[in-house]
């Protein structure tokens, strides 16, 4: 399949790091960053001054980053910092809601995402998404797998494909012996693992999480967080959580996001505060807003 | 501001240090005070207040433990934390190095001390006291300056201790007082400790203020 999108595997062990042009304006890509700092890797994502709008309401403003390969980068703040608004750019999930307005500019390995002739079905298959409630398909759990790689042509080892991808997403020995049994009859947290393992059946490049274990209980929680952690050798994730020790445990890189007041006093929007390794953000970070944030004392 | 009761626990919990550390510099004069008058009572009571010390250390320490747990700490609050930890396990040991000249006090009792290292010993033993002193005033008002001075006045206890070997060989002549010299060379030892401890708690604020842990001075001082 040869597209307008086409990447170079994706592989923590793979080919050298490209070289990476170092632009001073971005935040979190600072000199001293050592080899095993994700910020010298390759940036998936490079976003430009991004700016959304629905309707006449600014929701997200100005907001540059980087996202870097085979690292998990967490997007925290409080509700309506636009985090979420924030990562629906990065698959044009906001294509979907008619008055969005993106403005700026989001570069996937380089290319405008937003471009004219980019497909948004084959964006959404490189970038998958994985939301708060688990969404199975009301179908067998085999289907609910081999759905979305049958759709696109996907079709040798079928069964192969479904057995790996469960096993990716360390369900394989919980559901093995009951594949044509309705995926509705799982468990929440075995959903969820379901839904993972369906975004992954089709080789994305990266995975967007949206409060991916906000529904499910702490067992549940450990077990996406531990996924999460086993994903990231082979994909990018960007995940949004409004548990902040989640992103503690988690993430490589933290992105705090807060609600600017306008100058009129009324109309709120998303910014990005701070942008630094989550190490960083949640021992000393630079902007107070992010350490009355962390410490709780926000609000 | 929100999380009220964590803020309180949090400043109880400095409290506590700073009371850990007077608690400790009480310590401090009364070893110091028992060796200048070689009042062997006062020794005894400078040891077995060391319980107290101990008891009001581990309450601390038990305190941390139950914020870590509780409260799961982050950032200015996390290194809080970590440096009163740090700064108690000094002011432990400082209540250490006081029964240990209380101890070498009392065991040297009854040998003839040399009036001219007594005068240097007290000396150094002001100078640590202090030290610690503005260690922990430092460390209350959040002050990278003065505790970025301790080291400073550390070089001076560490010059009075390199003297005091030399001091005791040239009371070769009298060995009553030479064997009393021997004990007070630990002595020394232990008050230069206590800068050494002082100058530690001087960089716990440094970190707490700053975010990063660096040595005020290197191994060489």
């Amino acid at each position: 399949m040869s597209t307008e999108l086409d990447v170079p595997p994706t592989n923590a062990e793979g080919d050298a790091a490209p070289e990476i042009e170092i632009d001073s304006r971005r935040m979190g890509e600072l000199a001293g960053a050592s080899a095993s700092d994700v910020r010298s890797r390759e940036a998936v994502f490079r976003i430009e001054e991004l700016s959304v709008s629905y309707g006449t309401s600014l929701a997200l403003h100005g907001t540059t980053l980087d996202i870097h390969r085979n690292a998990v980068t967490a997007f925290i703040g409080p509700s309506g910092c636009g985090k979420s608004t924030f990562i629906r750019c990065l698959n044009r999930m906001n294509d979907t809601i008619p008055d969005a307005r993106v403005q700026g500019q989001v570069l996937y390995h380089g290319r405008d995402l937003y471009a004219s002739n980019v497909d948004p079905v084959e964006v959404r298959r490189r970038i998958g998404m994985v939301f708060q409630k688990p969404n199975p398909f009301p179908k067998s759990i085999y289907d609910n797998i081999a759905f979305g790689p049958r759709m696109l042509g996907m079709k040798k080892d079928l069964g192969e494909r479904v057995e790996r991808v469960l096993r990716h997403a360390a369900l394989w020995d919980e559901v093995k012996d009951r594949l044509k049994e309705n995926a509705l009859g799982l468990s929440g947290g075995q959903q969820q693992r379901l839904c993972i393992a369906r975004a992954i059946a089709v080789e994305p490049d990266v995975i967007l999480m949206d409060e991916p274990a906000s529904a499910l209980d702490p067992i549940s929680t450990t077990r996406i967080e531990d996924l999460i952690h086993e994903l990231k050798r082979e994909y990018t994730i960007a995940i949004v959580t409004h548990n902040m020790q989640q992103a503690a445990r988690v993430a490589d890189m933290t992105a705090f996001f807060s609600v600017e007041v306008q100058d009129d006093g009324k109309a709120r929007h998303g910014i990005l505060v701070e942008y630094d390794l989550t190490t960083k953000i949640f021992t000393n970070p630079s902007d107070k807003r992010t350490e009355d944030y962390v410490t709780g004392r926000f609000g | 501001m929100a999380r009220v009761e964590y803020q309180q626990s949090l400043d109880a919990l400095e409290a506590d240090l700073q009371e850990l550390g007077e608690v400790a510099l009480r310590a401090v004069r009364g070893a110091m005070n028992a060796l200048e008058t070689q009042d062997v009572e006062l020794c005894d009571e400078v040891i077995a207040f060391d319980d107290e010390i101990d008891r009001r250390y581990h309450q601390l320490e038990k305190v941390v433990e139950e914020l870590l747990a509780q409260q799961g700490p982050v950032a200015s609050d996390l290194r809080l934390i970590l440096a009163v930890l740090h700064n108690a396990i000094h002011l432990e040991r400082i209540g250490d190095q006081s029964v240990t000249i209380a101890k070498l006090t009392k065991v040297a009792a009854d040998l003839e001390p040399g009036s001219e290292l007594v005068e240097g010993l007290t000396e150094m033993g002001e100078r640590a006291i202090e030290m610690v002193r503005i260690a922990l005033d430092s460390f209350s008002a959040r002050n990278v300056e003065r505790a970025r001075s301790l080291p400073d006045l550390d070089d001076l206890i560490d010059r009075v201790n390199r003297q005091v070997a030399g001091n005791v060989l040239a009371m070769a002549h009298a060995p009553g007082t030479q064997e009393w010299g021997l004990r007070m060379i630990v002595v020394a030892r232990c008050i230069e400790r206590i800068g050494d401890n002082a100058v530690d708690i001087g960089e716990q604020t440094a970190f707490l203020v700053t975010g990063e842990f660096r040595e005020f001075a290197d191994a060489s001082h």
